[in-house]
């Protein structure tokens, strides 16, 4: 199991870092638009270095192709923590040819990761590899969620390294970066002109917002919900396995990670209004906080109870988030409580 | 337009005219609950291009409605678990009468008439002895109650009037969830749930009955279309852990296996586990589902079961079949034409569109 010790550190310091800057753009008068701004210090940054860094891991993986090397897991960490930092927006590009489920088949309720890779490595057909054909196979064992099991899962590192499968982490790392690119070509391209100009795609400037307020409602969802509320079960029936990317030992820090880019993205669609700006900064203060302390890489706690009922305040925190969110942010973006959508019938 | 309607009314009212219909009413589409800005609740009447024909006042919330096939009449069905069933003079917009519900029984906010509009069905639910049941009325210049008859399961929802050359059958989606009023809509059988789709002779004689394996068990069977072959489509809302790969839509023919859509496609997820309506479009070769919840519509391939576009609506949830498509309303008051791929804006309105649109037949 790898450490993570380092990458704690810094994501103490990054945060306070952040919290700096958030501080110093609030104080001064805001020129850019705030579509402008979530695009140019946000997104198209966020997609850029995803690019970059899986692009990275795929010539890395040229050169170290053992699940035990550590340029390897490394680099594989690197390209992951740029996309969890961009994961919550799912919208555009991402969604072109599902190439969002492409880089992050998860969550795998049914195994098909270990499925699909099991039939994979005992076919051994390297017809399969070259970038265009493995572009066409299954989701299931492609991306990230398919590398990290390559790479971290106990019993399959436990055998013998063979050529195959070398080639296999090649052919996975290079699909992600091809991946990768295109979704930052199309944002760099089109999608972030389609965007600010908001008279096509989008019709106004309020649905460009709308979107935005979506993406980061669906990311604290996702955290409830998937993140924490899959592995926490019940309490009588905790699922530990069912934590995203426990075998690298990665949850916890994905928590963090999606918090820290969720936080800048609420931050600019307050647009201005400090009061509300310093709600939310305080209501994302507190579950980050807990979240970098829980101590607890792969949420193993959730089976313990003397440790479980800390993960079950990181969710209540973001639930309480989550509403803050919704009663006061949505309503000035024109997102009104779903007539519909909260009826279920 | 008011005046008009007065004027009719007026006729009516006297005598004179002959037997108003829905022509009388510009022809309305469909029909759809809503709520208005102040909080009032209201029945519409909608044309092909989402222009308001009528409205009418309704006592609280409501949920799907089923139009008299000739008559300007609507029954208005209150969402669950309420007890009011309003027949709406769509005229005048007077209540002309109100169903009742047996005392331990009420409403699951969806009904049909008989093609001659001499029968209405509704679903309710028989609480004191958690039974799905379905209401029969007899419809003449009143609404009687003149019996019922077992739904087939718990917990019934959408039903419809299936015609074919050789028979005539009510179609039943047994959603399989057990609810008492004294609870609301609290959930309370969902680890033993086990949802439907039944199909009853028009006196109640069960003449088929499709489950889905026990791994689906709690998949509640909610809302269906119906193809012009007889097709069944169902949709369904999970009620297990949030994050599964769960089919949402179903096709059924009786006496051949459903067949469950989309089922390798990732995009399902999209619908976060919750289909709210269903409409076949294009001759039954693509049947379209809404999720208020994923915010989104899908439209898939009948033939071949793979999702042919999406659509992202914020809280989106009527749907229904028009000559050309689709239409599909909003919790934000849009009306949304979807056609050959495009998704297009027809109106908005002040309104927040209630659950389905009912198209008249």
């Amino acid at each position: 199991m790898p450490s993570f010790v380092f990458w704690k550190a810094f994501d103490v310091k990054n945060y306070i870092l952040i919290l700096t800057t958030l501080a110093s753009l609030t104080a001064a008068p805001l020129q850019a638009s705030m579509v402008d701004e979530v695009l140019d210090d946000q997104i198209l940054p966020g997609m850029q270095t995803l690019a970059e860094m899986s692009d990275d891991l795929a010539q890395t993986s040229q050169t170290a192709c053992q699940a035990g090397d550590a340029r390897l897991q490394n680099a594989f960490g690197a390209a992951f923590d740029a996309w969890i930092r961009v994961s919550h927006l799912r919208f555009g590009p991402t969604e072109t040819n599902n190439r969002a489920f492409a880089l992050s088949f998860w969550p795998d309720s049914r195994g098909k990761i270990p499925k699909t890779l099991a039939a994979t490595l005992s076919r051994e057909d390297t017809s399969l590899l070259p970038p265009e054909a493995f572009a066409q196979t299954s989701i299931a064992g492609r991306g990230f969620y398919a590398l990290e099991y390559l790479l971290f899962d106990p019993v399959l590192t436990a055998e013998p390294e063979t050529p195959f499968k070398c080639q296999l982490i090649q052919a996975v790392s290079q699909d992600i970066a091809l991946t990768s690119a295109a979704i930052q070509a199309d944002w760099e391209q089109t999608y972030a002109n389609q965007m600010r100009e908001a008279d096509g795609r989008y019709s106004d400037e309020s649905e460009v917002k709308q979107e935005l307020f979506k993406s980061l409602n669906t990311g604290l969802q996702m955290l409830s919900d998937m993140r924490l509320g899959r592995p926490l079960g019940s309490f009588d029936a905790p699922r530990p396995k069912r934590a995203e990317a426990w075998r690298s030992g990665r949850s916890q820090h994905h928590i963090v990670l999606a918090l820290q880019s969720l936080h800048p993205l609420a931050v600019a669609l307050a647009d201005g209004d400090q009061p509300l700006i310093d709600a939310l900064d305080a209501a994302f203060e507190k579950p980050i906080t807990r979240a970098l302390r829980l101590d607890d890489p792969s949420l193993a706690g959730v089976a313990d109870p003397a440790k479980r009922f800390r993960i079950e305040a990181l969710q209540q925190e973001i639930r309480d988030l989550k509403l803050l969110v919704e009663s006061d942010l949505g309503p000035s973006l024109g997102v009104q409580a779903g007539f519909n959508s909260l009826d279920g019938d | 337009m008011t005046s008009r309607r007065g004027f009719l009314a007026g006729l009516l009212a006297s005598g004179l005219a002959p037997q108003a219909s829905w022509a009388d009413l510009g022809a309305p589409a469909f029909l759809s609950a809503a709520r208005a800005p102040d909080g009032r609740y209201l029945l519409a009447g909608l044309s092909y291009q989402g222009d308001i024909r009528f409205t009418c006042p309704l006592p609280g919330r409501g949920h799907a409605a089923a139009a008299h096939p000739n008559r300007p009449e609507a029954i208005a069905f209150a969402r669950r678990p309420g007890r009011f069933a309003e027949v709406i003079d769509c005229l005048s917009g007077a209540t002309l009468a109100q169903l009742q519900p047996p005392a331990s029984h009420h409403f699951y906010g969806h009904g049909c008439f008989t093609p001659d509009g001499k029968r209405l069905f509704t679903t309710e639910n028989d609480f004191e002895n958690s039974r799905g049941v379905i209401g029969v009325w007899q419809v003449g210049a009143s609404y009687q109650r003149i019996g019922s008859f077992s739904s087939g399961g718990i917990g019934p929802h959408d039903l419809m009037l299936r015609q074919t050359d050789s028979s005539v059958a009510l179609v039943v989606a047994n959603g399989g969830i057990e609810t008492h009023p004294d609870s609301g809509r609290a959930k309370l059988n969902i680890p033993d749930m086990r949802p439907n789709l039944s199909l009853l002779s028009l006196d109640g004689t069960m003449q088929d009955q499709m489950q889905l394996g026990s791994d689906l068990r709690m998949n509640s069977i909610r809302h269906l279309a119906l193809a012009a072959d007889g097709t069944i489509g169902f949709a369904m809302q999970w009620q297990g852990d949030q994050g599964s790969d769960l089919p949402i839509v179903g096709l059924y023919s009786p006496g051949n296996a459903p067949r469950l859509m989309a089922q390798e496609d990732p995009r399902l997820r999209h619908l976060n586990g919750y289909g709210g309506s269903l409409a076949f479009a294009d001759q039954g070769r693509q049947i379209a589902v809404t999720s208020p919840r994923g915010g989104v519509v899908q439209v898939m391939n009948t033939g071949n079961g793979t999702i042919v576009n999406e659509h992202p609506l914020t809280d989106v949830c009527g749907l229904a079949t028009t000559d050309k498509g689709l239409v599909a309303s909003t919790g934000t008051g849009q009306l949304i034409s979807i056609a050959t791929g495009q998704a297009r804006r027809l109106q908005s309105h002040g309104l927040a569109w209630d659950n389905h649109l009912i198209p008249l037949i």
